[in-house]
C-alpha cells in the first residue's frame, strides 16, 4: 500500500475541517441562536450562548400553534409512510411475480416520472381535491404525498424483490404456506433494509413538503410545520430566538430517523430511489 | 401519477378559475399570450440563471468533497453523515437559517465581513441586488450532498487495480484524476448534471420561501413561481396548467438536445 505522509495527511484534515464547517456550521448557529436570550442574539455574536436559556422554546410551545402543526406534521407523515409501504410493496410484488402485458413498459413508465416536480402536478391535484370534496383535510396530503412517493417506493422495492431468489418463496409454497403467508413471512423479512429505505424517503418527503401543504390546507388547525413556521414571520416583528427554536424542533426528529438507519439508507440510495 | 399530467395538459387549453366551477375552452390561446408576456420571459430568464449557475457550483463544490471522502482518513465515516446533514432537514430550515446568516443588521455573515474589513457596511443580502446571490448559495448548501452522495458511491466501485497501474507508470495524482476518475465517473456525472438541472429549474419551495410574493421576490421569480402566482394568487389555474405543461416541453427538449450532444447509450442502469 501507499504510504501516507505526514503532508497528505494534514492536507486531508484541513479539507475534511472546511467541509464539516460548511456542512454543519448553519446547524450549529441555529441550536446556539435558539439557546440564546433576546438579548444576546442581536449584541456582537458569539458561538455559544453566553447564558443559554430553553426560554425561547417555552414561548414556542406556549405562545404558538407549534405543537398542533406538529401533531399534524407527526400523523400525516406517519398514515403516508404507512399507506406508501403497502401499496408499493404489493405493487412491486406483482410487478417482480407476476407476468402481464405491458409490465416492462409499466417500470419505464416509473422512471419518466422523475421527470415530473410537485408544481407540475399541484394544479390538476389541487382540481381533483377539489372535485372529490376533500379539500382542506389532512386525507388529501397523505393522497397526494403517496401518489408523489409511490414510483420511487415501486422502484427501489422492485429491486429488493428481484434479488430475492424464487427457490425461497417456492421452499414456502411447496411447505404448505399460501401465497399471502409466503410474502409476509419470507418475502418482506428479506426486502426489509429495502422497506426501510422507502420509509424514510417517504416520511422525508412528508416532513419537508412545503407546496401540497400550502395549496392543499387552508385552516390553521390542520396545518403542517413548513407551512406554520413559515408563518412566524408574518409577525410585525420578527423573532429569530423562536424562529432558530421552531427550525431545531423540526429538524430533530428527521435526524434522529436518519442516524438510526443511515446504513439501510445508503443502500436505498444505490437503488436510485432519491428525488429532490 | 400519469392521470394528473394528462389532465393538466387538458386544463391548459381552457380559461379555469381556480375556485369557481367555471371553465371555457381557449385552445392555445394561453400558450399565445405567454409568449409575448414580459414576466414570462424574465421568470424563464431567472430560471435559468438559477439552474444553470446552482447545478454548476454543486459539482464544484460536491465532486471535490466526494474525492476527499473518498480517501482513507479517521472520522471519514462520521464525516460522511454529516455532509448530508443539509440534504436532509426540511427546505423551510434550511432557509430560514441562512435567511438568519444573511440578515442585514444582526446576521453572522455580515459581522464577520465587516470585522474583518471585506465590507465598509453591511450588505443588504436580502435586498433586490443580492437576493439572487443568497438564493443561490442557499440552493447550493442545502442540494449539493446529493452530488457527494451520488459521485462518491461511483467512486467506490472503480477497481483498484487502475490506480495501481497508473501509479506504477509515474502518473501525478492530477493525471490519474483525469485519466482514470473522470472517464470512469463520466457516466454519473452526466445523470447527476441531468437530474440536478432538472430538479433546480422546477424548484418551487427554497425560491418561495425565500422571499414569498410580494417585495424584492420579483428578482428572484421563476417559472415555478410564476405558474404558482397564477394558479393560486391570480386564481388563473388554466393559465398555471400551461406555465407546467411550457416547463416540461423545455425540459423534454433539453433533455433530448442533452442526450444527442454527449451520449447515446442508455445510462440508467
Amino acid at each position: 500500500m501507499r504510504r501516507a505522509s505526514a503532508g497528505r495527511a494534514s492536507a486531508l484534515y484541513a479539507a475534511g475541517t472546511v467541509l464539516l464547517v460548511a456542512a454543519a456550521f448553519p446547524l450549529f448557529w441555529m441550536l446556539s441562536t435558539a439557546l440564546k436570550p433576546s438579548g444576546e442574539i442581536f449584541a456582537t455574536p458569539r458561538f455559544v450562548p453566553l447564558h443559554p436559556t430553553l426560554e425561547n422554546f417555552q414561548r414556542l410551545f406556549a405562545d404558538t400553534s407549534f405543537l398542533v402543526f406538529f401533531r399534524n406534521s407527526v400523523v400525516v407523515a406517519g398514515a403516508t409512510v404507512l399507506l406508501t409501504l403497502a401499496v408499493s410493496s404489493l405493487g412491486a410484488y406483482s410487478l417482480t411475480r407476476y407476468r402481464f402485458r405491458g409490465r416492462d413498459a409499466v417500470a419505464g413508465l416509473i422512471l419518466l416520472t422523475y421527470m415530473f416536480a410537485p408544481i407540475m402536478i399541484i394544479i390538476p391535484f389541487y382540481i381533483l381535491v377539489k372535485q372529490l370534496g376533500i379539500v382542506n383535510t389532512r386525507l388529501a396530503l397523505v393522497l397526494s404525498y403517496t401518489t408523489f412517493c409511490l414510483p420511487f417506493c415501486l422502484w427501489v422495492l422492485r429491486a429488493f424483490f428481484q434479488s430475492i431468489p424464487l427457490e425461497l418463496e417456492e421452499a414456502a409454497l411447496v411447505d404448505g404456506a399460501g401465497r399471502g403467508r409466503t410474502v409476509w413471512h419470507v418475502v418482506l423479512p428479506l426486502a426489509l433494509p429495502g422497506l426501510i429505505a422507502a420509509a424514510i424517503f417517504t416520511f422525508i418527503l412528508a416532513w419537508n413538503d412545503f407546496l401540497f401543504a400550502l395549496v392543499l390546507i387552508t385552516s390553521e388547525e390542520l396545518k403542517t410545520l413548513p407551512v406554520g413556521v413559515n408563518d412566524l414571520f408574518n409577525a410585525t416583528i420578527v423573532d429569530w430566538g423562536l424562529i432558530m427554536a421552531a427550525g431545531v424542533m423540526i429538524t430533530v426528529p428527521t435526524v434522529c430517523f436518519f442516524a438510526a438507519v443511515q446504513r439501510y439508507l445508503v443502500q436505498g440510495w444505490g437503488a436510485g430511489g432519491v428525488k429532490g | 401519477m400519469v392521470f394528473p399530467v394528462l389532465y393538466n395538459v387538458w386544463l391548459s387549453l381552457f380559461d379555469k378559475h381556480a375556485f369557481m366551477p367555471v371553465q371555457a375552452f381557449v385552445g392555445l390561446g394561453h400558450y399565445r399570450y405567454f409568449a409575448t408576456d414580459p414576466e414570462f420571459w424574465t421568470s424563464f430568464y431567472y430560471g435559468s440563471v438559477y439552474a444553470g449557475v446552482t447545478m454548476v457550483l454543486q459539482l464544484g463544490v460536491g465532486v471535490p468533497a466526494a474525492l476527499l471522502l473518498n480517501e482513507a482518513f479517521r472520522g471519514r465515516n462520521l464525516l460522511r453523515g454529516f455532509v448530508l446533514f443539509p440534504y436532509m432537514i426540511p427546505t423551510i430550515v434550511a432557509v430560514i437559517l441562512w435567511k438568519w446568516l444573511l440578515n442585514d443588521s444582526y446576521g453572522l455573515v455580515n459581522y464577520l465581513l465587516v470585522q474583518s474589513g471585506a465590507a465598509r457596511t453591511p450588505v443588504a443580502w436580502l435586498g433586490p441586488d443580492y437576493i439572487m446571490t443568497a438564493l443561490i448559495v442557499t440552493s447550493v448548501w442545502q442540494f449539493f450532498p446529493f452530488v457527494v452522495v451520488t459521485y462518491l458511491a461511483r467512486l467506490q466501485t472503480i477497481a483498484p487495480e487502475l490506480y495501481e497501474a497508473a501509479t506504477v507508470d509515474g502518473a501525478s495524482a492530477w493525471r490519474r484524476f483525469l485519466h482514470v476518475t473522470l472517464p470512469q465517473t463520466a457516466s454519473v456525472l452526466f445523470v447527476i448534471v441531468l437530474l440536478r438541472s432538472i430538479w433546480m429549474f422546477t424548484k418551487f419551495d427554497t425560491v418561495w420561501l425565500l422571499a414569498g410574493e410580494g417585495g424584492v421576490s420579483r428578482y428572484i421569480r421563476t417559472l415555478p413561481v410564476y405558474a404558482y402566482s397564477r394558479s393560486f394568487t391570480y386564481l388563473q389555474a388554466g393559465m398555471g396548467a400551461s406555465l407546467a405543461v411550457i416547463m416540461f416541453a423545455m425540459l423534454l427538449v433539453a433533455t433530448a438536445v442533452y442526450f444527442r450532444m454527449f451520449r447515446t447509450e442508455e445510462v440508467f442502469a
